[in-house]
């Protein structure tokens, strides 16, 4: 019973593996006929031969029935296979023979066995997988050679290619899929056996085989790649290690005969990464480490394969994967990034102690095989370099995180590699040619050279040149002059478009002059090879700030490092600064004037310091040798005085102490500024000078100037909230128009002083400025027009790049141009009064001033609101004949004043102290301008000791002056002795007439002013 | 014979072994019929055999040559034939001694492949001669090697051969004499201590139902065996009773560890297939051993041989303790199921050390006994089976009536077992009636 059991097991088992079992019940004599026909070939039976399937059929009865016989079947087999694969390849040969009959004859019995086979491994894959792996794995590599040389096969090197090829031959796909079934079951208790067996092969027929361990690994990626770097270890330290530099030199044409094995792992393993990449690398990066790691207890997680046990093996790992890495730009790739994070202080201790075990040749080979790896790879260059520069820096000067201080060693042999590196890139980047530019140093060795090598670790880098700039400028010691010479390097690679950018970096990052110093020592070597740098490098800045890539404090940096170089122009001249850098300020300096209209606008930046920077900037660079574009020369200007006006602002606001000393060099800088713009041509002093008086006036800025904006007529001083509403509403009279007529409170009823019946308007109560203050700016400002005014180009013939002297306080000042002062004037007549502007300049009868009362009063409010008018005044004065164009601003003040006077129930005149002082200065103006003789020109000395009725006569007789002898500019005469206009008053009538009135109160008030006498004598 | 080198050396692989074969069946012919005794085959002649049939390097700097598979099975092949063809059992006898005795060099691995290869393929094809041939050798042979070839035919035809069992089975009719060896020998080999060394289902069954089929099997080298009993060092045991006995008492426990350890894969169904195969297979056990007084007393070996030696047993029993001791401390206390296996298994060896005292298969003294089990735990049966050996020799009757009292109270455990257990007990106690009254009659 048991016995059937038994069988029906079986044969339950056969059926369901087998749909067409073999006659299983074959008789110990037939059995025995089989093995006699298997050997002959020929049917014991029949006596006819056997034909090739009848005899594979034969074979594979007795693979199923008698177990001594599987070694022969499996021998018989190999053959039926081979024959396959040479019809196979047969008849692609002579494809569209129509001899693809053998091959599909045979495909149904290697169907058959491989059905066999499969069942076997399948049923019992201990007894039977290393069997068939082995045979498979063997059969393989020898059909992968022999056929190798055939037509129909491709090259060795086409990995994927052969793998479709093979893939498509039945024969070679059934043994494929035997193996890997083999190698499913077989990864279970035994991986290690089955992979070597298959890189034995490997290595036997390589690298025809490669195809099958590629097909393999991207089937069993984990096992097949760990194995076959440990395979390849084992075969680079047996006979490898000595020609670690052949390899790279030759580059990959002939590296499958030179190191076998290791082009074998680089070809699979190449295959392997276009899927397995990320296996791949921690495969290798685990290789590493685990080299590296203490031969103590392994880890029982690793696979403990035999190279982690063996000192020497362990030892040749590291030379092993570097030289892996030069064989293979792909696993180069997939390393490189990552290594570095791995490479942390214990580690580096590890290899440390790894690498003084070796020969110092074998050393200094792997030194440069590293430095080739480094300028190679494509990827991570910067943090490699990054890593290089921390290592190698002096212990000291890293106070960087809690990482423990590499030891010296370490850190002299990264230096070591650094600077080998460095002289590796020098080599690389001057010998290559570059077509028809000249390399500098290395001009003649560019003939020979192969052209345009491209060196990928730079290639990397171009776009981390920021980073380097700014860690160069760091400054700490070594590390900078590494970083620096790389950069050097980097800039002649880049050729000039990361040269600009380099050095547009630093000068854009550089805080210091010493930092600012490595632009210049960056630019010294490569001004020879490229021309043109700097004003690029300049450019490039420009353009930075034209996109607002920079925030305010980069910015402002930016601008006072052009400064600075343009300023050790100056320093230049004196004799101070070194040649190279002198010369380069040259260049930055006409760099930066060619750019003037892009700083400009830098001038009215939010941010103070910038606007400093920029005018700093601005008032050292040379303007442009070639006449600016007027646009931008206005627009500069217009620039230009706005700064100054918020320079002056700044300054009283910010008080004294260090931000009012850097406001008031601020200010010192605009002046400059404006002073240089105006020397610089016509134009630009007109704008200037305009723009200044403009200014001045301005309502923002008058109150710098002690002005008081609520003064000005029809100006809304408050804001409604403030003003007690009064009920006049002109809207609300305009509807009741023509209903009922009510003057009170009517449009009629509205005067400039406020409502009639109301009382004067409420005056805004501002808090009047610091005097102090007040003065200061006039001053300033004064200066600032003076120095435009005398330093007109018209006379002095001067262009940008002459400098003004700068003025002497011992020195007279320099007469006050004409023009500029007619310049001046006009823009005052506009501004005070724009109705009289191109008027008639001559007076009329006072008795006509009553015509014009709105107006004059209008001009006399001016003058209240703005107390600067006056010193402009004197400013206009003082460059004869300008005086003339104010002709109707003086004669309107003067009528009002003379209203003033004879309204005046006072009874001195100092009590009404503004109208005196207006008065005054009027008068002493008129003088100056000579628009009135010197004798009524001084009259004004009497007029505080007088009445105001006196000082009405008085002013009654100039205006009776000014009428008689109109002020006309064609009075004025060019003295060229003293460089200005003169009038000559003889031409005029008589003024006795005119000085009658002021002899009369000088009679009356004799007791007051018998001092004064002298000076109307005539 | 020596001279012939020179003449085989030019020749290929094949056909030098051949024409050496071709000169050995010669040598020996003339060997036996000059009636020289013993007949004895000379050195040059082994050497020859091993240099180009065997193909061992004679020195080292010559690269020995090999045969490819094919040319191997060819090789086989003849020798099948030539073994076939020599009507004389002493030429066959020597030449195969010529071939395959194992000589202590280097070829001996050779030789063991090529016999292997030889051995497994006259089972597939039924070659009845050197089937015998085998079993001589197997008797001959140092147990290590007996126990190579075993496991090679075991590998053959119950692992990498599906459904090739049968042809082995097959043999137990043409050749029982191999038989017998081959399951001394595989027993010795599957010692059950690891799962390496378990017996194959496949294995188990053959031999289970080769046993019911003819218990007499396992005792024809012993039938065969000449009086003087003057076996050669280490080679097997003359029966497979020892090595049976240990599966049969071991099994529970082994197979349970295999479950335990198979319990992922969900192969736990060896055991419940196993568990009546190994009933059945004591059942058979004890029957053999039952046979044995008639055997031994034909021969006269009654009393005088023991076919199970008791250091075997010592072995046994510490190993079992060993066994149950790890079973209790996996088993979380006393579980009722490892109770259970415990006490199948103290059962079985009880019964086999009760049945082989009885029979004479086991000669010792009560106090060696003692010994050899005092480190098992409790068992009723096994308690009562060393005071046996004192009745036994004193007085039969009060052993018998004692025994039936056993027989009945143990009765209702066994129930719980196997079928197989139930058997073994009525017929235990049937042979025990008329067995001990026959000695009852002799005192």
């Amino acid at each position: 019973m048991l016995k059937e059991k038994a069988m029906s097991v079986v044969c339950d088992a056969m059926q369901t593996s087998h749909p067409h079992p073999p006659p299983s019940a074959l008789s110990a004599q037939e059995l025995s006929q089989e093995i006699k026909s298997f050997i002959s070939g020929v049917d014991s039976v029949q006596g006819r031969k056997l034909s090739v399937r009848e005899h594979a059929r034969c074979a594979v009865r007795l693979l199923r029935s008698v177990p001594a016989c599987r070694g022969a079947v499996l021998e018989h087999l190999r053959g039926v296979y081979d024959e396959h694969v040479s019809a196979f390849l047969h008849h692609l040969e002579t494809e569209g023979d129509g001899s693809g009959g053998v091959s599909s004859n045979l495909e149904d019995i290697i169907q058959e066995v491989h059905g066999v086979l499969s069942e076997f491994i399948r049923l019992n894959p201990r007894a039977w997988a290393p069997l068939v792996s082995a045979w498979a794995v063997d059969l393989l590599g020898q059909m992968s050679s022999k056929h190798a040389g055939r037509r129909a096969t491709p090259h060795s090197s086409s990995l994927n290619e052969l793998l479709q090829l093979w893939m498509s031959c039945a024969a070679t796909r059934s043994l494929m899929e035997a193996y890997s079934q083999c190698l499913a079951a077989m990864l279970a208790w035994c991986p290690d056996a089955c992979v070597d067996a298959l890189l034995d092969t490997s290595v036997q027929h390589s690298p025809h085989f490669d195809w099958v361990v590629a097909h393999i690994g991207s089937a069993f990626p984990g096992t097949i790649i760990s194995r076959v770097l440990a395979c390849g270890l084992k075969d680079f330290c047996s006979h490898g290690s000595t020609d670690p530099l052949l390899a790279p030199a030759g580059g990959g044409g002939d590296k499958g005969s030179r190191v076998p094995k290791i082009g074998s792992v680089v070809g699979i393993l190449g295959h392997l990464a276009a899927h397995h990449s990320e296996s791949i690398r921690k495969e290798l990066l685990r290789m590493f480490q685990e080299s590296l790691s203490p031969s103590g207890p392994l880890s029982p997680s690793s696979s403990a394969s035999s190279w982690e046990s063996s000192p020497q093996l362990r030892r040749s790992a590291v030379p092993f994967l570097l030289q892996l890495a030069a064989l293979s730009p792909t696993l180069l790739g997939a390393v490189s990034a990552q290594l570095v994070e791995l490479l942390r202080p214990p580690i580096l201790l590890q290899l440390q102690a790894l690498l003084l075990g070796l020969p110092r040749e074998e050393l200094e080979n792997m030194l440069g095989l590293a430095v080739h790896l480094i300028s190679q790879s494509p990827a991570g260059g910067a943090r490699v370099l990054r890593f290089l520069a921390d290592t190698a820096t002096p212990a000291s000067v890293i106070i960087s995180g809690p990482t423990p201080s590499p030891l010296d060693g370490i850190r002299e042999a990264c230096d070591r590699l650094l600077q080998m590196l460095l002289l590796h890139l020098h080599k690389l980047v001057y010998n290559r040619s570059d077509g028809s530019e000249a390399m500098g140093p290395s001009h003649h060795a560019a003939t020979s050279a192969p052209p345009q090598r491209v060196v990928p670790f730079l290639e990397e880098l171009q776009a981390h040149v920021g980073e380097l700039c700014a860690e160069t400028l760091r400054l700490e010691r070594k590390r900078h002059l590494w970083l620096h010479q790389l950069l050097c390097l980097l800039s002649v690679y880049g050729g000039p478009s990361v040269a600009t950018e380099a050095l547009c970096q630093l000068l854009t990052q550089a805080r210091n002059p010493e930092e600012l110093a490595l632009a210049w020592q960056l630019h010294t070597p490569l001004s020879a090879c490229l021309p043109g740098l700097i004003p690029a490098a300049v450019g490039r800045c420009v353009a930075q700030i034209h996109t607002h890539t920079l925030g305010p404090r980069p910015l402002r940096q930016l601008l006072l490092n052009l400064a600075a170089a343009v300023q050790s122009q100056d320093e230049e001249r004196r004799g101070a600064g070194p040649v190279a850098q002198a010369s380069m300020a040259v260049q930055v300096g006409g760099a930066v004037s060619g750019h003037l209209h892009d700083f400009g606008p830098l001038l009215l930046h939010g941010d103070p310091a910038v606007s400093h920077a920029a005018a700093r900037l601005l008032s050292t660079s040379p303007l442009p040798r070639r006449a600016a574009a007027p646009a931008h020369l206005l627009q500069l200007c217009r620039a230009a005085v706005a700064h100054f006006f918020v320079a002056l602002r700044r300054r009283g606001e910010s008080g004294s102490g260090r931000d009012g000393g850097q406001a008031g060099e601020a200010v010192g800088c605009s002046a400059l500024l404006l002073a240089r713009l105006a020397a610089y041509s016509s134009l630009a002093l007109k704008a200037v000078l305009q723009q200044l008086v403009e200014g001045a006036l301005h309502k923002g800025n008058a109150e710098l100037f002690g002005g008081r904006i609520a003064d000005m007529a029809g100006d809304t001083p408050l804001s409604p909230s403030l003003t007690p509403d009064l009920g006049a509403s002109l809207l609300d009279t305009n509807c009741r128009f023509g209903s009922a007529v009510n003057f009170s409170g009517s449009v009629w009823s509205v005067f400039h002083a406020g409502v009639i019946g109301k009382g004067l308007k409420v005056r805004a109560a501002k808090p009047p400025r610091d005097p102090a203050t007040v003065v200061q700016n006039t001053q300033t400002l004064l200066a600032v027009t003076v120095q435009c005014c005398s330093s007109s180009p018209l006379n002095g013939g001067a262009n940008g790049s002459q400098r003004q002297p700068t003025p002497d306080p011992d020195d007279p000042p320099p007469p006050i141009n004409a023009e500029a002062a007619k310049v001046v004037a006009m823009t005052l007549v506009e501004n005070i009064c724009p109705d009289v502007a191109n008027g008639e300049l001559s007076w009329p009868p006072e008795e006509h001033a009553r015509t014009t009362v709105e107006r004059d009063i209008h001009i006399r409010r001016c003058f209240e609101a703005h107390p600067v008018l006056f010193p402009l005044l004197q400013v206009v004065a003082a460059g004869r004949p300008a005086l003339c164009y104010l002709s109707a601003v003086l004669r309107g003040l003067l009528a009002t004043l003379l209203a003033h006077w004879e309204a005046s129930r006072e009874a001195l005149a100092t009590d009404s102290p503004w109208h005196l002082q207006a008065s005054c200065l009027l008068v002493s103006c008129m003088g100056e301008g000579q628009l009135l003789p010197p004798v009524l020109g001084n009259v004004h000395e009497a007029f505080p000791h007088l009445t105001p009725f006196e000082v009405r006569l008085l002013l009654l007789a100039l205006w009776e002056y000014v009428r008689g002898n109109g002020p006309m500019p064609q009075k004025f005469v060019f003295s060229p002795e003293r460089g200005l206009f003169c009038r000559d008053f003889s031409r005029d009538g008589d003024v006795a007439r005119y000085v009658a009135p002021i002899h009369s109160v000088l009679h009356k008030n004799i007791d007051r002013l018998g001092h004064l006498c002298w000076r109307f004598q005539l | 014979m020596g001279d012939i080198r020179q003449s085989l050396l030019p020749r290929d692989v094949l056909s030098a072994a051949k024409e050496l074969l071709y000169h050995l069946d010669i040598y020996i012919s003339n060997l036996v019929q000059s009636g020289r005794q013993p007949p004895q085959v000379d050195t040059k002649t082994l050497e020859l055999v091993e240099e180009f049939i065997l193909h061992s390097p004679k020195d080292r700097n010559v690269q020995p040559r090999r045969m490819s598979a094919l040319q191997e099975l060819q090789l086989l092949e003849i020798m099948c034939s030539c073994f076939q063809e020599q009507s004389r059992d002493t030429v066959r006898q020597l030449m195969f001694s010529a071939l395959f005795s194992l000589q202590g060099n280097q070829a001996d691995e050779s030789r063991m492949a090529l016999l292997s290869k030889l051995v497994s393929m006259s089972v597939a094809v039924g070659r009845v001669p050197i089937l015998e041939c085998a079993a001589t050798w197997l008797q001959r042979s140092h147990r290590v090697y007996c126990v190579r070839l075993a496991r090679v035919l075991v590998d053959d035809y119950c692992s990498l051969v599906p459904g090739s069992m049968s042809t082995l089975q097959n043999i137990h009719s043409s050749s029982p004499r191999f038989c017998c060896q081959f399951v001394t020998a595989v027993t010795t080999l599957y010692d059950l201590t690891t799962e390496d060394l378990t017996p194959p289902l496949e294995l188990l069954q053959m031999i289970v139902s080769w046993l019911q089929d003819d218990p007499h099997l396992v005792l024809i080298t012993l039938l065969n065996s000449p009086l003087s009993g003057s076996q050669p060092i280490s080679s097997l045991d003359l029966t497979p009773l020892g090595g049976l006995v240990r599966w049969c008492v071991k099994a529970p426990l082994a197979y349970r560890r295999g479950k335990k350890q198979g319990l992922t894969n969900g192969t736990s169904d060896s055991e419940t297939e196993a568990g009546p195969l190994f009933s059945t297979l004591h059942l058979s056990v004890l029957q053999v051993l039952m046979l044995l007084p008639n055997i031994l007393n034909e021969k006269g070996l009654f009393g005088r041989l023991a076919l199970l030696q008791l250091e075997t047993l010592a072995t046994l029993t510490s190993d079992l303790s060993r066994l149950l001791d790890q079973a209790d401390k996996h088993g979380h206390g006393p579980s009722s199921d490892a109770h259970v296996l415990s006490q199948l298994v103290l059962d079985r060896l009880a019964q086999a050390l009760q049945v082989a005292l009885a029979n004479g298969a086991l000669l010792c003294s009560r106090e060696d006994l003692r010994a050899i089990c005092s480190r098992l735990p409790h068992n009723n049966l096994l308690q009562q089976a060393g005071s046996l050996v004192l009745l036994w020799g004193r007085e039969g009757v009060v052993s018998l009536t004692w025994l039936v009292g056993t027989g009945l109270a143990v009765l209702p455990s066994m129930m719980r077992g196997t079928v197989g257990g139930v058997i073994f007990w009525v017929c235990f106690a049937f042979c025990k009636f008329s067995r001990g009254s026959e000695s009852h009659r002799a005192i």
